[in-house]
């Protein structure tokens, strides 16, 4: 199994480590729910080295990522970030990820860790007669996101000062620990916060000093357990359970991430206009359990009697103190906000309410 | 944690033990340990029968369910009804609340014949 360059800082923390998508990860310190409620009310620090960080430039990085993505990726200034999907061509989701303008026309590709060389492969074999070089660093770089309420403090304190940290959705290059390093104020937890990326020989020093720094502010380490719970309270869709390769963005609940007005072509434009145009058979909802159950990946969801879906994530939602979940269901069957549905759940079913994915208001977020 | 002298462990990590007619079932401090924080617990109902090797019931950390089986047979005659409501009591490590059910059960010597004793339960797992 692969090891990020924390691993000993984890082990030295106690953390119980498992296998996510054949890297050995803490899933805990201490407690999950202790970890997800301290970043909703404090500050908590992530190892998220196992993802990928992929460079793109040349004189035709920009028409090349336009041809990848159904957003609009002229539409970065310098140090904008832009959450997109690859796109297939029947549609479905290659991959979802952060695009990141930097200077001189650069563009940083930040994908998930289960996905680096599928996604790597597939940005060569549609690279054609572009002028790009595409370089895959996920080698070089670790990375790990600082997030909660107490986030800016924390990043003050080891010398990113709060009028130089970078707004939401921006990146900057910054000089840390006698080096160059990336931050971005992007997350995955519905909290203000950051992701720092560093070559790999320094991140050891930068995690030791965050949650030295961060102590006066009750920082603690997360695991990934609750980097889950975290995500699906804040609605945000997981690759391989919400999002796939047979999935398109707009069943996905993402159609506010396309740029509808684009005018150059990508893969599955066709496809994915003509679902926006005219409808999509199978939609992601969010619901809550009204009956004291808690909803799992691939259970089925049942509506009058009738198996409509399956559940994607479910879990208990810690700081919400409800259990919750997401799911597909047919669009036909006209069900919205506030309809009861029943998940079926060791052969019994039990009521769930269709809820917006505000699950968590807009949380603490940044400036 | 102190546990009781005379518990036996299976190897899906359900501990078993005789308090005077009736049998003591439950998870062991380890099972709990790699669950992590409990948050739901099914428990079937009194009355019910269930043969060794059968699910009885379901417990549920943060990230996954589980299912828990019986490691004797017996007929349930009494639940932890503390559980269903908190059961998150099962983190606490405190080995007199873990107990699950209690169970009359017949064949008690047949049953527990493949069970580990405590120690010899640790050694395995860890």
């Amino acid at each position: 199994m692969a090891k990020t360059y924390l691993y000993n800082n984890h082990i030295k923390l106690g953390a119980k480590m498992v296998d996510f998508a054949g890297w050995d990860m803490p899933v805990q310190y201490t407690s999950i729910i202790e970890e997800h409620n301290n970043v909703r009310n404090n500050a908590g620090l992530f190892d998220v080295s196992h993802m990928g960080e992929i460079f793109v430039t040349g004189s035709d990085a920009l028409n090349y990522l336009q041809n990848l993505v159904p957003q609009d990726v002229a539409k970065l200034v310098d140090k904008k970030a832009l959450y997109c999907q690859f796109t297939k061509e029947n549609g479905g989701i290659e991959d979802d990820l952060f695009i990141y303008k930097l200077k001189n026309n650069r563009y940083l590709l930040v994908v998930n860790a289960s996905r680096i060389n599928a996604d790597y492969e597939w940005m060569i074999k549609n690279s054609g007669n572009f002028d790009v070089k595409i370089e895959n660093k996920s080698d070089v770089y670790s990375m790990v996101a600082l997030q909660g309420p107490k986030a800016a403090d924390i990043l003050d304190s080891i010398g990113i000062k709060k009028e130089n940290q970078p707004k939401t959705m921006y990146i900057n290059e910054y000089q840390l620990l006698n080096e160059d390093i990336f931050i971005s104020r992007t997350g995955y937890t519905g909290e203000d916060g950051f992701e720092i990326i560093i070559r790999n020989e320094k991140v050891s020093e930068l995690w030791e000093l965050i949650l030295e720094k961060g102590k006066p502010y009750n920082i603690m380490p997360i695991g990934l357990g609750a980097r889950d719970t975290l995500r699906l309270e804040a609605a945000m869709s997981l690759y391989g359970n919400e999002l796939n390769e047979n999935t398109s963005p707009v069943e996905a609940g993402l159609s506010w991430s396309i740029d509808k007005d684009k005018k150059q072509d990508y893969i599955g434009k066709n496809i994915i206009m003509n679902q926006l145009k005219n409808g999509i058979e199978k939609k992601l909802i969010a619901f809550k359990m009204l009956d004291r159950a808690i909803a799992r990946h691939e259970y089925p969801i049942y509506s009058n009697n009738e198996e409509i879906g399956h559940v994607t994530s479910g879990c208990i939602a810690p700081f919400l103190g409800q259990n919750i979940g997401l799911g597909y269901i047919k669009a036909d069957k006209n069900l919205k906000i506030n309809d009861t549905i029943q998940i079926m759940i060791r052969n019994k079913l039990y009521n769930a309410e269709i809820t917006s994915k505000n699950f968590i208001q807009k949380h603490n977020r940044g400036n | 944690m102190t546990v009781k002298d005379n518990i036996l462990c299976s190897k899906s990590h359900e501990y078993v033990y005789q308090e005077g007619e009736n049998y003591c079932i439950g998870l062991t401090d380890f099972a709990i340990e790699q669950l992590g924080d409990i948050v739901f617990v099914e428990l079937p109902q009194v009355g019910e029968k269930y043969a060794k090797g059968e699910i009885f019931g379901t417990i549920e950390s943060v990230k996954a369910a589980s299912e828990i089986y019986m490691p004797v047979s017996g007929e349930v005659v009494e639940i932890n009804e503390q559980l269903t409501e908190k059961p998150e009591l099962l983190n606490e490590n405190e080995f007199d609340k873990m107990w699950l059910i209690k169970v009359k059960s017949e064949f008690f010597d047949v049953d527990s014949s493949d069970l580990l004793n405590y120690d010899t339960y640790k050694k395995e797992v860890e």
